[in-house]
C-alpha cells in the first residue's frame, strides 16, 4: 500500500482540492436545474480493485432506492496529465425529480428512464467537478462521451479485479442533494495507481507555494 | 492593539492560504479552528472581531457557526470563505449575518481589497 498512500498533509491538500471541485459541480448542477444543491463533505480514500464493488454498492444504498435495479447510472472517462473516470448514480425517482425539475416530460412509466438526460445532468456535473480539481492543480483534463450503463448489467460485473484494469485507485465518493425536491445522485470519482503518483507531485507543488 | 483574528476551516491547507493572503505587517493575533464547535470556542475565548469561516465543515459547518455567533451575542465581522459558490449559500449566509462573502478557489487580492474596503486594514 505504500505506493498509492499519501501523506497526512498531501490528504489534506487533496481534500480541500476535491471539497472546492465539489463546489464547482454543485454550482453548475444547481444552475441547470435552477435549484439550490446541498453538498456534504466528500469521502476520499484509495481502494483496491477487489473491494471498489463494495464501496460503489453502498454508495448506491444511501439512496432512496432500495432496488438496485431502480439505480441508474452514466459513466466517462477523463485523460490528461492525470486520467480516471466518473460514474454518477441516480435513483429512479430522482430521475423523474430530474425530468420535472428541467421541464422534460416525465416518462409515463414508473421504470421508464430518460437516458439522454441523465447523461447531460451528469457530464455538466463530472466536467464541471473534474475541471474544478483540474484547475487548482495547473493541469486540464479531456473528457469522454458519457456512456450509460444498462440497469440489466450488474455495476459488480463492471468493476471486477479483471475489468477495472488497475489494483489501487483513489475513489471520491460526493452527494448532491436537492432537498426541496427530493432529488439526490452521487458521484465516483476514480483514479487508479499509475496516475497517483503525478497527483502526489502536483499536491506538493500546491503546497510548496504556501 | 493587535486585532484577534479567528480562521475556521477544516483544511490546514485551506486556513493557510487564508493567512497567507493577509496584507504584509498587519497588527493582528491569528487564531485557528479545525471545526465549528472549535471556531465558536475560540471565538468567545479570544474575543475574535474578525472570522473567517468556512461553510463546508464536518460536524457542526459554517451556517451552523453563523447561529451560533448570534445566540451567544458575539460581536464578529464574519468574512465567509466557501467552496460552496452558489448564490443561495450567499444569501443564506448572509441572513444569518455573515458579512462579506468569498469563494474558493481564494483569490488572495479580493481578500486584501475586501480588508481594505472594510476599514480592516
Amino acid at each position: 500500500m505504500t505506493g498509492v498512500s499519501f501523506s497526512a498533509e498531501q490528504e489534506d491538500a487533496l481534500q480541500e482540492v476535491i471539497n472546492v471541485g465539489m463546489g464547482q459541480g454543485g454550482a453548475a448542477l444547481g444552475a441547470i436545474l435552477d435549484a439550490y444543491v446541498t453538498l456534504s463533505v466528500p469521502q476520499v480514500r484509495i481502494v483496491s480493485a477487489g473491494e471498489v464493488a463494495d464501496h460503489v454498492e453502498a454508495m448506491m444504498a444511501r439512496l432512496p432506492e432500495t432496488d438496485p435495479s431502480e439505480v441508474a447510472a452514466v459513466r466517462q472517462a477523463f485523460f490528461s496529465s492525470l486520467r480516471g473516470e466518473s460514474i454518477t448514480f441516480f435513483g429512479v425517482h430522482g430521475c423523474n425529480a430530474l425530468a420535472d425539475l428541467m421541464g422534460h416530460e416525465v416518462p409515463a412509466s414508473e421504470d421508464a428512464i430518460d437516458e439522454e438526460l441523465l447523461m447531460e445532468v451528469s457530464n455538466v456535473l463530472a466536467g464541471a467537478m473534474v475541471n474544478g480539481v483540474a484547475d487548482q492543480l495547473a493541469t486540464d483534463f479531456a473528457f469522454s462521451a458519457p456512456t450509460f450503463m444498462s440497469r440489466d448489467e450488474s455495476l459488480r460485473n463492471l468493476l471486477t479485479p479483471e475489468t477495472v484494469g488497475w489494483r489501487h485507485a483513489l475513489l471520491v465518493e460526493v452527494s448532491f442533494r436537492v432537498q426541496e425536491r427530493d432529488f439526490a445522485c452521487h458521484l465516483a470519482l476514480l483514479m487508479p495507481e499509475d496516475s497517483l503518483e503525478r497527483l502526489r507531485g502536483e499536491l506538493d507543488r500546491l503546497l510548496e507555494r504556501l | 492593539m493587535a486585532l484577534p483574528v479567528l480562521v475556521a476551516d477544516d483544511s490546514a491547507m485551506s486556513r493557510k492560504l487564508i493567512i497567507r493572503a493577509f496584507p504584509d505587517d498587519w497588527d493582528v493575533v491569528v487564531h485557528q479552528a479545525a471545526d465549528g464547535d472549535e471556531a465558536l470556542a475560540q471565538a468567545e475565548a479570544h474575543q475574535v472581531r474578525l472570522m473567517f469561516l468556512d461553510l463546508t465543515m464536518p460536524g457542526t459547518d459554517g451556517f451552523s457557526v453563523l447561529t451560533g455567533i448570534r445566540e451567544r451575542g458575539l460581536d464578529v465581522f464574519v468574512v465567509v470563505v466557501s467552496a460552496d459558490v452558489q448564490p443561495r449559500a450567499e444569501e443564506h449566509a448572509a441572513e444569518l449575518g455573515a458579512a462579506a462573502f468569498l469563494r474558493k478557489p481564494l483569490d488572495a487580492d479580493e481578500l486584501r481589497g475586501l480588508l481594505a474596503e472594510r476599514g480592516f486594514v
